[in-house]
């Protein structure tokens, strides 16, 4: 038993230093870059003394701090308010359709998502806002039509993971709903919003072609964009180096934060968390309309893209065989970075739900952690550090395609460690002691009652990193494989040969097939459920 | 169980590394060239000039293709004497000075028999293979009266909206910068805080400004004088032009040059003759949407010959530009966020 658990925590470390690996590695490897380049050492150092007395910079801190911030809060408070009107509302039926509509705004590509929001927002949109929209106006807006489905989408589950039994003491008690969000939903919260709110903190602080194409100009250059343009234009790797850092140290700390709020409950065991009816609700009607104000906002953009594809050359784009075999790569990368994704989540939370298990709450929460901060680490820093760091030993072009794999799966490990955490934590304080007692351990296991029980949010971990990474465009653009081109890839040489309505079909198909393979992966891997419990 | 975290990643790179390594003319020899990526997509001239190429060199032509021009001088610069790079295609003269420090690059020894460009061609290291304007784009349909100076369009302040782009990541938004700069000297902060208000977004590369002007965010657009080619001869639409400023167009030129510790120097030079031939370069006009840099002018297509004449060509010295380039965005920086 002991030794079983050893295991554990050694797979959880030794992922834990591959992490830590693919963090300060590209980073060592881009700092010495500079002293390659000719110039001196002490260049760095002098980046971060004048750091502090450079304008431009301080107003990229403030800003960065400022439009993250405010989208967070955005999306946050807005999620809670939707997802409990979800929760409240009860099942109707375009619900589960409304809700796995949801999980596309996070697979869109930015630069999808921009020419969508501007359907509706721009100077000729359904709702226009004139130049307004671009700035921090536009740049909110991008961030809560990408983060507050997300945000419902992890939120709603904490409403679900409430037992059956507590509603109806509630309902015995006759509690007012006030007193239900005060002692039933508030505490069930608790658990589950540092993190939330930490991951859309992080996803909103390292936005890049939002903040670029909707900011309106130097004005809001975020850390993110600084960093790309250190790499890309100045070729400055030791400033890149130091804006990484500190991008770094901000979500570190903010992490920290998260994790001392953080509070686990401990769940009982044998109580029915699948619930249906939530007694007492508020008025219908106005949770309704909140839900059709929410769908309406988050689909408007995605239906304007399509509205405009279909009345551009559908027949010339669907019969371009490239397009078929950028989607089948798109599907091979994506598929691949899921499954590296899940398995390296799995390990850490395993490692991490033991050591929770055993009260070990400080290291439990090192594993989840470590998964989470890599992805403030962008992945032109990544990537590029990595290069010069591989270009020496062997040829990187042949290794382009694991290396976008690799790093597009580690990208998505938060989205994973927040789907999956809870579920696994809740899962283990449950089945532990049977597990120990029946002497059941590793792939039997995995079998017999992790991967049975587990499945749905395994699917949903899986379908989110798989359909994110289909639509990368960042990573793979780094490497430059010619013979291989993904969608984002196709899409965006469509859109740099002046082709915008054939750009716009493109980017509706990478839509379509995201959504497509988000609901088969979600589906298949997720799909008995329901059978377990009933 | 515990292994699969390990053994999967392993896997699949191992898969994908032979999979790709795996290359069926490994009897030939191989040129490389490192261009960008709308020159080796199907719509660009990448995949034609590959073929054409290919049926005399006895060799195989493989492109690596990156974001743009100013990827391709990082690139460069992170590979250092590692680079795989026999030909270097997709400069730009404001990018030739940096690119020629590194010291990659071997002297072409050539000569362009028929040049296109306006003025004569001197550098040692690069050869040019097509060249253009910039220029303000607008719909004639919704614009009746664009600006006809770029002073105009700085000073008047109901001069219409335009977009533009980064001239940190973007070659037409450095081409506006030095536009400016050619124009107003030193007074070029001041016409910057002055068009600062009418400019609606400035976007990362060209494509997304583009892409933003076609969806009628803004009447007017940074890019080329050739634009208006494309809507005539890919779309059959007249409604687009390229309005005529009185100072003045800045000129891009776009350069390939040879990687001195390339292996396939004799090749790289067979494909810089054949850069400057007539097979390679009447393909540039409708698939680049560029000027080739050495056609006669009735070879060009019909839709050519309605373009503006952007006479007098601006274009600073290449090592003018090297020198300042870093002050000069910096200026620009500081101007525009405020």
């Amino acid at each position: 038993m002991l030794n079983l658990a050893n295991r554990k925590t050694a797979t959880g470390l030794f992922v834990v230093v591959l992490l830590a690996f693919f963090i300060s590695a590209p980073l060592l490897s881009l700092f010495f870059a500079s002293n390659l380049l000719g110039r001196q050492f002490t260049q760095a150092q002098a980046v971060t003394l004048s750091f502090w007395n450079n304008p431009y910079l301080q107003r990229v801190i403030v800003f960065s701090l400022l439009q993250a911030g405010l989208s967070t809060l955005l999306s946050v408070s807005l999620g809670l308010i939707v997802a409990r009107a979800f929760a409240r509302f009860g099942k109707f039926p375009l619900r589960h359709i409304i809700l796995s509509l949801f999980g596309l705004p996070l697979v869109v590509p930015a630069i999808v998502a921009v020419l969508g929001i501007i359907s509706v927002y721009g100077s000729h949109g359904w709702l226009p806002l004139g130049s307004k929209l671009y700035g921090l106006t536009g740049i909110l807006l991008a961030h809560l039509f990408f983060n507050l489905p997300l945000a419902i989408r992890l939120l709603l589950p904490v409403w679900q993971s409430i037992p059956q039994q507590h509603w109806r003491i509630s309902s015995q008690l006759s509690m007012t709903t006030r007193q239900q969000w005060k002692h039933l939903e508030w505490p069930a919260l608790r658990e589950a919003l540092p993190g939330v709110v930490l991951l859309i903190f992080m996803l909103c602080l390292t936005s890049f072609a939002v903040v670029l194409s909707l900011g309106g100009g130097p004005k809001s250059t975020t850390l993110e964009v600084a960093i790309y343009q250190s790499l890309r234009f100045d070729f400055d790797p030791s400033l890149a180096v130091v804006l990484s850092l500190l991008q770094l140290g901000i979500s570190l700390l903010l992490a920290l934060l998260a994790t001392k709020l953080t509070y686990k409950p401990d769940v009982e065991a044998t109580l029915n968390t699948f619930n249906t009816q939530i007694p007492h609700s508020s008025s219908k009607l106005f949770l309704g309309l909140l839900i059709a104000v929410a769908s309406v906002f988050v689909l408007s953009p995605l239906l304007a893209m399509i509205i405009e594809a279909f009345q551009g050359p559908i027949n010339e784009v669907l019969t371009d065989s490239k397009l078929w075999q950028a989607a089948a790569f798109s599907l091979m990368i994506g598929l691949c970075a899921g499954l590296i994704s899940v398995s390296l989540a799995w390990s850490l939370l395993s490692a991490s739900t033991q050591h929770a298990y055993w009260g070990n709450k400080k290291l439990a929460s090192l594993f989840e952690l470590s998964g989470s901060i890599i992805y403030v680490v962008p992945p032109l820093v990544i990537g590029t550090g990595l290069f010069i760091l591989l270009s020496q030993t062997i040829n990187v072009f042949e290794w382009a395609i694991p290396l976008v794999i690799i790093i597009n799966g580690l990208m998505g490990l938060p989205f994973v460690i927040r789907t999956l955490g809870p579920a696994i934590r809740q899962h283990t304080m449950r089945y532990q002691r049977l597990c120990a007692g029946l002497d059941l351990h590793g792939w039997q296991r995995f079998k017999q009652i992790d991967f049975p029980l587990l499945r749905k949010p395994i699917g949903l971990s899986m379908a989110l990193v798989t359909s994110m990474a289909m639509g990368d465009l960042g990573v793979i653009a780094l490497f430059g494989t010619p013979e291989t081109a993904t969608l984002p890839l196709l899409l965006y040489q469509r859109l740099s040969a002046y082709q915008i309505p054939q750009a716009t079909i493109t980017a509706v198909f990478l839509l379509m097939s995201c959504l497509v393979t988000f609901w088969l992966l979600e589906h298949f891997i997720g799909k008995q459920q329901k059978a377990q419990y009933a | 169980m515990r292994y699969t975290p390990f053994i999967l990643p392993v896997l699949f790179s191992l898969f994908f590394q032979t999979a790709s390594a795996v290359d069926p003319n490994q009897s030939k020899p191989i040129l490389t060239v490192y261009t960008y990526n709308s020159f080796t997509s199907d719509w660009g001239p990448g995949p034609k000039i590959k073929e054409a190429f290919e049926k005399n060199c006895g060799c195989t032509l493989k492109y690596v293709s990156l974001e743009d021009g100013v990827s391709l001088l990082s690139r460069l610069k992170l590979e250092g004497k590692n680079t795989k790079a026999d030909i270097v295609l997709g400069l730009d003269t404001n990018l030739t000075a940096e690119a020629e420090a590194t010291g990659l690059f071997a002297p072409h020894e050539m000569t362009i028999k028929k040049s296109s460009l306006p003025n004569e061609w001197k550098n040692p290291s690069f050869l040019p293979y097509d060249f253009g304007y910039f220029a303000f784009v607008y719909d004639k349909t919704k614009l009746k009266k664009p600006p006809t100076s770029l002073k105009e369009l700085v000073e008047d302040k109901d001069a219409p909206k335009i977009l533009i782009q980064d001239p940190r990541t973007s070659t037409p938004g450095l081409g506006l910068l030095l536009w400016v700069k050619k124009v107003y000297g030193d007074k070029a902060n001041e016409a910057w805080a002055k068009l600062a208000p009418r400019i609606v977004t400035v976007s990362k590369g060209w494509s997304e400004a583009y892409g933003l002007f076609l969806k009628g965010e803004a009447p007017m657009v940074l890019s080329y004088t050739t634009s208006p080619a494309y809507h005539i001869i890919s779309e059959k639409k007249d409604n687009y032009a390229a309005a005529k400023f009185s100072e003045g167009h800045y000129q891009q030129i776009e350069v390939a040059g040879l990687i001195k510790s390339s292996k396939q120097a004799e090749l790289g030079k067979e494909f810089l003759t054949f850069m400057l031939s007539e097979d390679f370069q009447s393909l540039i006009p409708t698939t680049n949407w560029m000027y080739p840099a050495s056609l006669s002018k009735d070879k060009l297509p019909d839709a050519y010959k309605s373009l503006v004449d952007p006479s007098p060509a601006l274009l600073f010295d290449e090592t003018e530009v090297a020198k300042n380039r870093k002050a000069w965005v910096k200026e620009w920086l500081n101007t525009l966020a405020k």
